[in-house]
């Protein structure tokens, strides 16, 4: 008779701790990829806001991924056309990605802003590079927000330019990665 | 029993566990408001400079003070846990906080990079052989910069453990980390990061790996928690534990430091330890001896001396430099004249009638005494010798020379030679086959040793040298055989004498010696014989000249001991407080002194030997002391340029200085850097472009206020003592500009402006000048046509005509007909002077004109004027200008009823007047010269730039006039 009040106990115990654990998985709601290349010439910047991705806060990992066709925002349609035929050769390879785990030892089920690095493979025009890529984490109410900015380099993605338009392309390219998750 | 004598032992101890000691530690303390912080790490720089990284911040360390290396952002601090200088001398220093700093112009500057900062403290860097940078973390792994980017090696990519202790690189260009779990080997294979990790199954004694030290030939001295160190082999993978660490009991090791042969290792808990071969036990250096018990750090300065960073404290020691064996009492001390080191590098040191043994095995000694029958107890034991039978030779004071078999301990008295018969002896040395003897009154001999002579009781063939002049009859200090055989003789006060060959040649004051007291030969590596005086210093002899270095070379003390030759060809003196340390290719002295902790050395001219290696062993009270030169190491201060200031703000040491003319402010901070003893290092500067000469100072600053322009070159050398040749210099080039106004190109560009402006102006007033002779000359050309005009036949004839129509019919209209006509020649006359009158007076002239003119033509001739009575005031004309074109304008026109000939004068737009008449020509012309409307144009091309247009379209007939200004 004694132990159906334990056991109620502890199964209270377990329920109430599972629904104010916080969630361990998310997923992205919103995510936008802005680049920009800074060349002598020419200012190139266009804009996706098809990012997926998903993030486990228990394990810290995380894996993103970008149809690369979705850029827009070029100054011509003549330079989407380049940068999606010739550059990116984005039919050949259609993915962006990088998928990784954070570096830093820190607990991530509170609210609050944490400044994390993540390593992890990022994959361009079929090229995956190891990289560290240092993000602003933001955890409100249940949204985990990312915000980060890197430069690619175009030669470690063996992304050749023709000289022609090399004062127009610059040889490394900044990308700003924006993201809201919730619980999957 | 003849003559021969059992040696009596007198005393046998053995001393168990009697340690070998540092002389002369020093420890430095750091402490911020008097409170003492840690070091973490300490790095010697290329230049030789130490540096040491602790929970405080930077410092950098002279010697004597910790300068504390500051944050380009004042009031910044961090703990500094790793310190690097690259290849291209930049300093890199890692911090507790994960972050990096690089030392830019004296300033520590954090490093921004795209990946962020690691979040924990920074243990270690390396530069790899692509020049990349790599840097260990304790939690994070290992991190790299290759190609603008950071890259991490972390457990992903196979690395043991992320508790990274210290990198090490190796010859073939791998990365060893030591980790809590085993040493990863990294390398960077197409930009991919592998790793392979040696543990336990490799047969590492230890998971838990603290150091690495390069031990050569690609292998690495590994240090461990517990299991001590070993020696791993990366060519072969192989791991070698050595008998000393096989069964380890001194707790963790800390660091390891290779130096020569020695391998010194710092533990947690047990001290210093100094491993001198695989097999063979450490030796302790711990509380016991002076230094605590747990050494975090260790570095070797450039002049050999051992560095470690304890809790509290940076403790220097001589290292292997200088041993203390104190191995007797004050009272034995008093009576020692001789010291010998064995061939089997046994101590021996001759007191009272006795001889003792000191045995050093194993870190520890024991001790054997001998004594000797035929010795009285007062007999001073002059000198030892031990020849290539191993018979020790042994020089008394009154009892000539006993011979003494360390094997068999048998001896007896050196008999077979008269001469020794109650003889003094002052010194006995030898080399190979022959040993030579020298003492008072006369005694001077050399014995030729065969091996026969093992046998103690075989006699020795003999030559003596007392019936040689200067030689004979004297005191013989010393008696020296040569590489070439020579044999040399120093005498008291006789000078030199040399056998060479057969032949005798004297030195002495008469050859320039100037002290012919000479006490003690030796031989340099180059084949020159160096000798030592009274009281004159040493020579150097090399055949022909001598050579003499004195207290101003840097002699400290001319009451010199012994004069010998060191192992790495050094000639080392000694004297009562320490040894003088002539570099002979420098020619400068370095010392070992008070300042290493030794001192009351034996003045017994006997008492300096050399081991087996050549070191040198002394005796002083405190015990024998041995001093093993450091291969490589500095005798000199190294001279650093620290920082050079204009106006106190630091400016690129290491390019060129390049000043504008008022900045004239310089102060260079220097050091010579010298660990050993800085504080006996003297400095002098000059400053070319300033300076003749060197200025001597103790400073290790200067300052030049208001310099001048000009091309500068600051020197600074660092010496020991006074003499600076082949001193180690530093300098600094710059220029001060001269200021824009006294540069060259400036002076000449502003003569070429003034030149060109003075041309211009010349011109230009000739233009001027030309312009107003021509204007005159038109002027007179104009009141010329004038006249000429006004003088015509036609104009009296048509006036009069018209004067006689009015004097019959009107007298009074007559009369002022001719009054007008007066007036208008006197105006003429008046104005003729005048390059310009005003409009109004034109006017004047021009109504008594017309007056005259349409009295002739009455209502035909019409003028027309629209310009203000103001205007006129203002505008101005040449004279008989509009007179001039009216009277053209009357000339050239019929002017009748049916043609009446009408004149405006005008003024358009306020700038221009225009004198305009309708066109009704003559059929008859009225001769005329045509040259008055070219005259008005000429003369108006010399007073305005504006041109006078003359505009004919067949009905009008307009000549526009530009107004023109006062000019004169």
């Amino acid at each position: 008779m004694l132990k159906k009040p334990i056991i109620f106990f502890c199964l209270l115990i377990l329920f109430s701790s599972n629904v104010s654990a916080p969630p361990v998985l998310y997923g992205i709601t919103s995510g936008s990829i802005t680049f920009r290349s800074d060349a002598p010439l020419e200012l190139i910047k266009a804009i996706s806001t098809e990012l997926k991705g998903i993030f486990n806060a228990e394990k810290k990992q995380f894996a993103f991924t970008l149809n690369v066709n979705s850029f827009k925002g070029f100054n011509s349609p003549l330079q989407q056309e380049h940068f999606n035929e010739n550059y990116l050769e984005s039919n050949k390879y259609p993915r962006a990605s990088f998928e990784g785990k954070i570096i830093e030892d820190i607990e991530l089920n509170k609210n609050g802003l944490y400044s994390i690095r993540a390593k992890g493979n990022l994959t361009v025009h079929g090229i995956t590079q190891e990289r560290i890529i240092k993000c602003e984490l933001s955890i409100k109410n249940n949204v985990v927000s990312i915000k980060s900015n890197f430069t690619v380099l175009l030669a470690d993605h063996n992304i050749t330019i023709p000289k022609v338009v090399h004062e127009k392309l610059a040889s490394e390219i900044k990308v700003e990665v924006k993201a809201d998750m919730i619980e999957k | 029993m003849t003559g021969i004598y059992m040696a009596i032992v007198i005393f046998y101890a053995a001393i168990p566990c009697s340690f070998a000691q540092q002389p002369g530690i020093k420890s430095f303390k750091l402490l911020d408001d008097n409170e003492p912080f840690k070091i973490n790490c300490l790095v010697k720089t290329n230049e030789g400079y130490i540096y040491a990284g602790t929970t405080n911040g930077l410092y950098s360390f002279d010697g004597i003070r910790f300068k504390k290396n500051n944050f380009l952002q004042a009031g910044m601090k961090d703990t500094v846990t790793a310190i690097f200088e690259d290849n291209n001398n930049l300093l890199w220093t890692g911090f507790k906080s994960g972050r990096i700093a690089k030392k830019i112009k004296g300033k520590l500057e954090y490093i921004e990079v795209e990946e962020g900062d690691s979040k924990v403290a920074i243990t270690s860097f390396i530069q790899d052989k692509q020049n990349n940078i790599w840097f260990a973390t304790n939690g994070e792994g290992i991190y790299y910069f290759s190609n603008k980017h950071l890259y991490l090696i972390n457990t992903e990519n196979g690395l043991s453990d992320l508790h990274v202790r210290t990198l090490a690189l190796t010859s073939n260009g791998d990365v060893l980390a030591a980790t809590d779990q085993g040493i990863n080997i990294c390398r960077l294979v197409n930009g991919k990061a592998t790793v392979n990790v040696i543990g336990p199954k490799n047969g590492l004694p230890d998971y838990y790996v603290t150091s690495i030290a390069a031990a050569g030939n690609n292998t690495y001295w590994i240090g461990m928690q517990e299991k001590g160190f070993c020696l791993y082999d990366h060519s072969s993978g192989k791991i070698t534990i050595p008998a000393a660490a096989q069964s380890w009991s001194y707790g963790q090791v800390n660091e390891l430091l290779v130096s020569q042969k020695n391998l010194w290792i710092a533990t947690e808990e047990n001290g210093l330890l100094k491993q001198s071969g695989m097999n063979s036990p450490a030796e302790f250096y711990n509380s016991s001896t002076g230094i605590q018990n747990k050494i975090n750090n260790l570095l070797q300065d450039n002049e050999g001396n051992i560095w470690m960073s304890t809790a509290t404290a940076l403790i220097a020691i001589t290292g292997n430099k200088l041993k203390l064996l104190p191995v007797y009492s004050p009272e034995v001390f008093e009576t020692i004249h001789a010291t010998l080191c064995d061939y089997q590098n046994n101590i021996w040191v001759g007191t009272d009638a006795a001889i003792i043994k000191y045995s050093f095995v194993n870190g520890s000694y024991t001790e054997k005494k001998y004594g000797f029958s035929s010795l009285n107890s007062k007999t001073d034991i002059t000198s030892l010798y031990q020849d290539i039978n191993h018979t020790i030779w042994i020089g008394t004071m009154g009892k000539g020379i006993i011979l003494f078999n360390p094997e068999t301990g048998q001896s007896r008295s050196l008999s077979e030679n008269p001469l020794l018969q109650n003889a003094s002896i002052l010194a006995i040395t030898g080399s190979s086959n022959t040993v030579c003897a020298g003492g008072l009154e006369g005694v001077a001999m050399i014995f030729n040793i065969t091996g026969k002579n093992k046998i103690i009781t075989e006699k020795y063939s003999f030559t003596n040298y007392n019936d040689i002049e200067n030689v004979g009859n004297n005191y013989i200090y010393s008696i020296y055989k040569d590489s070439h055989g020579r044999i040399w003789f120093g005498t008291d006060g006789k000078g030199i004498t040399v056998l060479d060959n057969g032949k005798l040649t004297t030195y002495n004051k008469t050859n320039g010696l100037k002290d012919d007291h000479i006490y003690s030969f030796t031989e340099d590596k180059n084949g020159n014989i160096w000798f030592n005086t009274e009281g004159a210093g040493i020579y150097s002899f090399d055949g022909k000249t001598f050579k003499n270095y004195t207290g101003t070379d840097g002699i400290s003390d001319l009451k010199i001991t012994a004069l010998k030759t060191g192992p790495l060809g050094n000639i080392i003196l000694v004297n009562k407080n320490g040894l003088d340390i002539l570099n002979p290719e420098r020619g400068s002295f370095s010392y070992i002194n008070n300042k290493h902790g030794i001192g009351d050395i034996n003045t017994g001219m006997g008492s300096v030997t050399q081991d087996t290696a050549g070191n040198i062993v002394l005796s002083t009270l405190q015990g024998i002391v041995m001093y093993t030169p450091v291969i490589n190491a500095a005798d000199h201060p190294k001279t650093i340029i620290e920082n050079v200031q204009l106006f106190l703000t630091d400016v690129d040491k290491n390019v060129k200085g390049n000043f504008k003319y008022d900045q004239n402010n310089f102060q260079f901070n220097f050091t010579g850097l010298y660990y050993t003893s800085p504080d006996e290092v003297r400095y002098q500067y000059k400053l070319d472009g300033l300076d003749t000469g060197w200025v001597l100072t103790r400073d290790r600053n200067v300052t030049f206020p208001k310099l001048q322009p000009g091309t500068y070159k600051f020197h600074i050398r660092s010496s020991l003592n006074e003499n600076f040749t082949n001193a180690d210099e530093a300098t600094y080039e710059f220029v001060i500009e001269r200021p824009v106004w006294k540069r060259p190109w400036f002076i000449i560009l502003s003569i070429i402006i003034l030149l060109a402006l003075a041309y211009w102006y010349i011109k230009r007033r000739e233009k001027q000048l030309k312009k107003v002779q021509q204007l005159q000359q038109e002027k007179i050309q104009f009141e010329f046509e004038v006249l000429r005009n006004q003088v015509n036949p036609h104009f009296l004839f048509n006036s009069f005509n018209t004067l006689i129509s009015y004097i019959e019919e009107d007298p009074a209209m007559a009369v002022d007909y001719v009054e007008k006509l007066s007036a208008f020649f006197r105006n003429i006359v008046n104005y003729r002077d005048q390059d310009v009158i005003t409009l109004d007076e034109e006017m004047d002239v021009l109504k008594t004109y017309f007056y005259l003119q349409q009295k002739r033509h009455g209502k035909n001739l019409v003028l027309n004027i629209s310009v203000s009575e103001e205007e006129k005031k203002l505008i101005f004309i040449p004279p008989l200008t509009l007179q001039l074109l009216i009277e053209n304008a009357i000339k050239h026109n019929a002017v009748s009823k049916e043609t009446p000939l009408e004149i405006t004068i005008d003024l358009e737009n306020k700038n221009r007047l225009v004198i305009k008449n309708n066109i009704n020509p003559k059929i008859s012309r009225e001769p005329g010269t045509g040259t008055g409307l070219q005259n008005i144009i000429k003369r108006y091309s010399l007073l305005s730039n504006e041109p006078v247009l003359v505009k004919n379209d067949g009905i009008h007939f307009n000549v526009i006039l530009p107004i023109l200004q006062k000019l004169y």
